[in-house]
């Protein structure tokens, strides 16, 4: 298929050899790319039971069909591995040019296997593959290993470069991959999988991408959406403040995770770390590789001790769970928390959502100062929480167990912390309070690879849209659709966001997609195709021991009733998840333990999977 | 009756106050009002007809009025209005 090459480059980090696999062509017509084509081949090449920090887990770097092809959005690549942090499924995505560099050395991805014996890094280019000594990189953070790596390459614009920071070293169950500074594959430890390889960073420099079907028409096509964004308003507002403007519709709609969900709504925030706060600190506009969409702030924080701090962010996820979550209305603490989880390589979702539970535990006593080598950690004391990340990120003292996230934590600790240890299967949750929209309950239960937001975005249904948010009326087939939805283009592989807000709808990729591979594919196709691979995801965390039970939500979510906002009194309740969960995996058509049918696999050709 | 009214879009602009004559309405009669008297600050948010243009929602009290009774919702004094074009998400 053009815009694709058919091979995957393998590397096993234990031999030191390398080969490349060939991608059967029925993989690309199956499953897409991204997402899809992770699916296919997890559950193919890595045996069951595996430990996910093992040499025997597997660790993909995959791009799609349309990456590097110019479409708009579509400098993404995909993570695929089993996640130390929950033992199942993870896909965590990311900008960066090392996915469009994929594409220039020739491969729709890599796969890393094995262990090195030294540090290491992969350089990659079009004469090969060389595995090199990272022993002066090992120790060093995201940013000074980018910096050295570029430094050492003698050019720093185009060359793709992904790494890890000291928290993948010490195999953080929070930690992420860096790309490009400032781009994160943040969820699921997949830094801590790269870690357990001693792989340090890799670095991909190519040449030409994969065979374009139209150029002329994918150039027409974008500047067909071009046109479109420039007269939508919503484009125009995100292009102006970016994800910021997200925490005040969450806050009007109280689903903004506040004092570790324990409410719904902060006025503290208005003006402060929302759009109108963020937008003061504004340094430039940016936009990803291959996007026409500048959505992205660089900021720089205007006073206080870290005054001329700089980062590309922070985004809505980093406010709301640096922010609300932990009572801290100080964006220049926020921007610093950002760069510190960056540099260091943890997820900042992950990271405010598990301070926000150690706060928490100062809170009713159940930790003290004693417990943290005189550290106090209290909900508003931005230093504690930037202490806590580094204590975090290096397992220093009480941070060893923090580093296992808020469910390893909550088991450490006991005392019923985990009633508020927000979560699900060890993942945590991102920034919107379930108990305000109960469809984003339903979502983050049935995820995958745990507490997910960019599998559906319910309060686009629940909030904006004309879905009443405190029933679970109607949940399952809404989440349903938003996650193939959402599937096709993770498997795409394209950002999710420009079919949001110029909006495209899956008629105008299918467009793009024609334009790249010169294959016609219908919409109905395109949703085939996501639900062949979300049961086949569900398949493989059925293989890995996962079965209903896992599709929970934590004890405050479900009977804790909200004390404010406009949800005041809402809590999910057992009898709304569940039959929730009921309708959606009727609608899947899988049966009430969550297992795809037989009628369901032959629907979806995975009979002998 | 007093309102809050917010408006999230290129300018954001929260809680401003605003007076009108009854003392509860429609929100039909809401929007006629306000597009009315602030007609020329609402213009990429409502239309003529006072109907939100396309890709805005309408939040009162933070619940879209489309999951209440629509244009038939009856607004009160000190109720809070937001006016949102459609944005989305977060990213990793």
């Amino acid at each position: 298929m053009k815009g694709t090459h058919g091979k995957l480059l393998e590397v096993d980090l234990t031999s030191g050899k390398t080969r490349d696999l060939p991608i059967p062509e029925e993989y690309f017509h199956g499953y897409l790319g991204g997402r899809g084509l992770g699916a296919r081949l997890l559950f193919d090449m890595l045996p069951q039971g595996v430990d996910p920090l093992s040499p025997e887990n597997l660790l993909f770097f995959l791009t799609g069909p349309l990456t590097g092809s110019m479409t708009t959005g579509s400098s993404k690549f995909v993570v695929v591995t089993k996640s130390p942090a929950t033992r199942g499924w993870c896909d965590a995505y990311s900008s960066g040019r090392i996915a469009v560099q994929l594409k220039k050395v020739g491969y729709d991805g890599m796969v890393i296997r094995g262990r090195a014996n030294e540090p290491c890094y992969l350089r990659i280019d079009d004469q090969g593959l060389d595995i090199r000594d990272a022993r002066h990189l090992w120790g060093k953070d995201s940013f000074e290993t980018e910096h050295l790596l570029r430094e050492a390459e003698g050019e720093t614009s185009s060359l793709g470069v992904s790494s890890i920071g000291p928290a993948g070293e010490k195999l953080v169950k929070i930690a992420c991959i860096n790309s490009d500074f400032y781009r994160q594959a943040g969820r699921g430890g997949v830094g801590a999988v790269m870690g357990s390889k001693q792989l340090k960073a890799i670095v991909i420099k190519g040449r030409e991408g994969a065979e374009i079907h139209d150029r002329k028409c994918l150039v027409a096509l974008n500047r067909e959406n071009y046109q479109r964004a420039l007269v939508s308003p919503v484009a125009q507002a995100r292009m102006k403040y970016g994800t910021p403007l997200t925490l005040n519709i969450t806050h009007s709609g109280g689903i903004l995770p506040t004092k570790n969900f324990q409410f719904s709504t902060w006025a503290k925030a208005l003006e402060k770390i929302d759009s109108v706060g963020v937008y003061k600190s504004l340094k430039t506009h940016k936009s990803c590789v291959s996007c026409f969409v500048h959505c992205s702030l660089v900021t720089e924080a205007a006073e206080g001790k870290y005054k001329g701090v700089t980062v590309e962010g922070p985004e809505y996820e980093t406010l709301g769970l640096f922010g609300s979550n932990l009572l801290i209305d100080s964006l220049p603490i926020i921007i610093q928390a950002n760069v510190l989880c960056d540099k260091l390589g943890v997820d900042t979702i992950s990271a405010g959502n598990l301070i926000g539970f150690i706060m928490e535990c100062f809170e009713w006593g159940i930790l003290s100062p004693r417990d943290m080598d005189g550290l106090a950690i209290a909900f508003g004391d931005g230093e504690s929480a930037l202490a806590a990340i580094e204590l975090t990120a290096y397992r220093r003292g009480f941070g060893d167990v923090m580093a296992e996230g808020v469910k390893g934590a909550a088991a450490h600790i006991g005392q019923t912390s985990e009633r508020f240890g927000m979560q699900v299967k060890g993942l945590e949750f991102p920034a919107y309070e379930p108990r305000g929209a109960f469809g984003s309950g339903l979502s983050y239960a049935v995820s995958p690879r745990g507490a997910c937001h960019r599998r559906a975005w319910p309060p686009a249904k629940e909030i904006l849209g004309g879905y009443p948010p405190y029933t679970a009326e109607g949940k399952a087939e809404m989440i349903r659709q938003l996650y193939d939805d959402n599937c096709v283009l993770h498997s795409l592989l394209v950002c999710d966001m420009p079919g949001k807000f110029i909006p495209l709808s899956l008629d105008d990729y299918a467009n793009y997609f024609q334009a790249v591979t010169g294959e016609t594919v219908s919409r109905q196709d395109f949703l085939h195709i996501a639900g062949r691979v979300e049961t086949l995801i569900r398949m493989f965390n059925l293989r890995e021991g996962f079965t209903r039970k896992d599709d929970t939500l934590p004890y405050r979510t479900l009977f804790e009733p909200l004390p404010d906002g406009p949800a005041r009194g809402q809590c999910v309740g057992e009898a709304n998840l569940n039959r929730m969960i009921d309708e959606y995996y009727a609608c899947r058509g899988w049966d009430a333990a969550g297992v795809p049918t037989p009628s369901t696999l032959q629907k979806y050709d995975l009979a002998n999977s | 009756m007093k309102l809050i009214v917010n408006t999230f879009g290129t300018q954001v602009r929260l809680k401003q106050e605003v007076t009108l004559e009854s003392a509860s309405c429609t929100l039909q009669q809401v929007l006629e009002a306000l597009r009315k008297e602030h007609g020329a600050a609402l213009s990429r948010f409502l239309t003529d007809s006072g109907a939100p243009v396309e890709g805005v929602a309408i939040l009162i009290n933070g619940r879209n009025m489309l999951s209440l009774d629509r244009y038939g919702t009856m607004i009160h004094d000190g109720d809070e209005l937001t006016l949102t074009v459609q944005v989305a998400g977060g990213s990793e």
